[in-house]
């Protein structure tokens, strides 16, 4: 019996990219990146810095963690504001390591669509767009994306449409971990409760699984770290992250 | 001392906005929008907007809802905090009603800095790979200098009007915002009129003691309003923060086709009616 949820399995996960030493950004409409950031604050036994949209830079949470992933309290502690501009030119410069951006459709090449469900010019749905990511995403080092949805709409062969390209090395759904190796999306890892045939099922692309593993299990310190974030489970309950329905 | 030549009241200073004009929003997503303006303009019927900023949500939707834009120019939209999309800009893209540039945020902002610096155009890093350069019909060119790298050019983009909200104004214009100023000094540089709607009216001495402080200084003002709550429902912080219930009683009675409820609960016209 494994000790994840749907939602901690995706806000650890996320976590674990995070490396020592570097600069990772967290931006609007991010909430389970900035639990994520602020797991590894208090999990990790390493430093980082930690940019976000507010113009945080390593803010230390005095209070609750807000609703918006752009909240002004997100610069609490912060000795700085880093603001929008500066985060960008920072990123188009090069100094961006890590950046979390979201994504409604990813292809195995790891190409987000966010603009739109059908025809740009006459969308069957208007998605919000891709916020900053066609700039920062052929800029940074790395960006990681994440998906609450596991399915073949979400993880596609064709994108409606291209919003961004460029340096997607991670994805993570409730289902599995991906990791961009030789230019695709490669199963990195996968939910101890989920089979690669499940997965394979649910993705849109073809992924190679040959180097899959079951991801090992959250720590005492990354799950004590996300319930003194959600003691409440406001947040999970918001994220109402589900497994897909598998065949039995 | 001579009398005030920037301060205004919020409606002579929506009266002066023609319709068709273009209008730059402060702010970002729920967070220090001049959201008492934008409903004023609402309530003055204005028409044929164009709505210029990276990341609007309540702002955008509600002025979709009551007909008054025409175009957008945009890198995000959403009503945000846990919302999700926001339907009545959603709705006015699909049908038609609107038509949208898309941008990238930081692209919204370099054409932005191009209007700001008095250019026709600016660089702006990455974009490469992304389709928006496609269906926006922007151009890059090789490096003039040689290093072989091509570079994403965005035209000027400058707006009849920037508004935004300030922590403070004094009585010749000067504003003064904490925290992240968002987009708003590109914003305010861009625009051929720069309007300020201001939680406080502060002494000018106050502005004197701080003066790196101040956003906009008062030379580049054309009107100033003192407008408490004027981000409502959204946040000034620290001043006060998302007001959730409002927001969320705004997308539940304008998913129902009305904003009535919503205008006449918002501060600036409960402050209207007599005592």
């Amino acid at each position: 019996m494994t000790s994840y949820t749907p939602f901690s399995y995706v806000v650890i996960n996320l976590a674990r990219l995070i490396r020592p030493s570097e600069v990772t950004f967290s931006g609007v409409n991010s909430t389970l990146p900035m639990l994520a950031c602020l797991v590894a604050k208090r999990a990790y036994d390493f430093n980082f810095t930690w940019l976000n949209v507010a113009g945080g830079v390593d803010a230390e949470l005095a209070g609750p963690v807000p609703l918006s992933s752009g909240d002004a309290a997100l610069t609490a502690g912060s000795r700085s504001i880093f603001a929008n501009e500066d985060f960008y030119d920072l990123c188009t410069r090069g100094g961006m390591d890590l950046c979390f951006l979201g994504a409604s459709q990813i292809d195995g090449t790891g190409a987000t669509n966010n603009s739109v469900i059908g025809d740009w010019d006459t969308p069957k749905v208007r998605l919000p767009g891709g916020g900053g990511s066609a700039v920062m995403m052929p800029t940074l080092k790395r960006a990681a994306t994440w998906r609450t949805e596991h399915s073949t709409r979400t993880l596609v062969d064709k994108l409606f449409f291209q919003t961004a390209k460029g340096n997607l090395q991670s994805v993570v759904t409730p289902m599995c971990v991906f990791d961009k190796r030789e230019g695709r999306l490669a199963v990195a890892s996968y939910h101890p409760d989920v089979t690669l045939d499940e997965i394979r099922a649910a993705t849109g692309f073809e992924t190679d699984i040959s180097q899959a593993q079951p991801t090992p299990e959250p720590t005492e310190a990354e799950l004590a770290a996300l319930r003194s974030l959600d003691p409440d489970g406001t947040f999970e309950a918001d994220a109402a992250i589900r497994m897909p329905e598998v065949a039995a | 001392m001579t009398a005030s030549e920037k301060l205004t009241t919020l409606e002579e200073m929506v009266a002066a906005i023609p319709n068709g004009a273009s209008i730059g929003l402060g702010g970002s997503f729920l967070h220090r929008g001049p959201f008492a303006f934008v409903r004023e303009l609402i309530r003055q019927g204005k028409r044929d907007l164009e709505i210029i900023k990276a990341s609007p949500g309540y702002d955008i939707d509600i002025l979709c809802r009551a007909g008054c834009v025409s175009r957008v120019r945009a890198g995000i939209v959403a009503m945000e905090g846990n919302f999700g999309l926001a339907g009545g800009y959603r709705k006015a893209i699909e049908s038609g009603a609107v038509k949208l540039e898309e941008h990238a945020c930081m692209t919204l902002t370099a054409g932005l800095r191009a209007a700001g610096a008095g250019v026709p155009f600016m660089p702006v890093g990455g974009v490469h790979g992304s389709q928006i350069a496609e269906v926006s019909g922007w151009k890059k060119i090789a490096d003039p200098y040689g290093s072989g790298e091509e570079v994403w050019l965005i035209p000027a983009i400058r707006p009849d009007f920037a508004v935004i909200h300030a922590h403070a104004v004094d009585r010749d214009g000067n504003a003064r915002v904490e925290g992240s100023p968002h987009w708003d000094r590109a914003m305010t540089r861009a625009a051929r009129k720069v309007l300020v709607t201001a939680e406080t009216l502060a002494r000018p001495e106050s502005f004197a003691e701080r003066p790196e402080l101040t956003l906009v200084p008062g030379f580049m003002t054309a009107a100033a309003v003192h407008v408490p709550q004027g981000a409502w429902p959204g946040s000034l912080a620290p001043v006060y923060d998302v007001n959730y219930e409002a927001a969320a009683r705004y997308v539940e009675e304008s998913a129902d086709g009305s904003i009535a409820e919503h205008m006449a609960a918002a501060p600036e016209a409960r402050q209207e009616e007599p005592a």
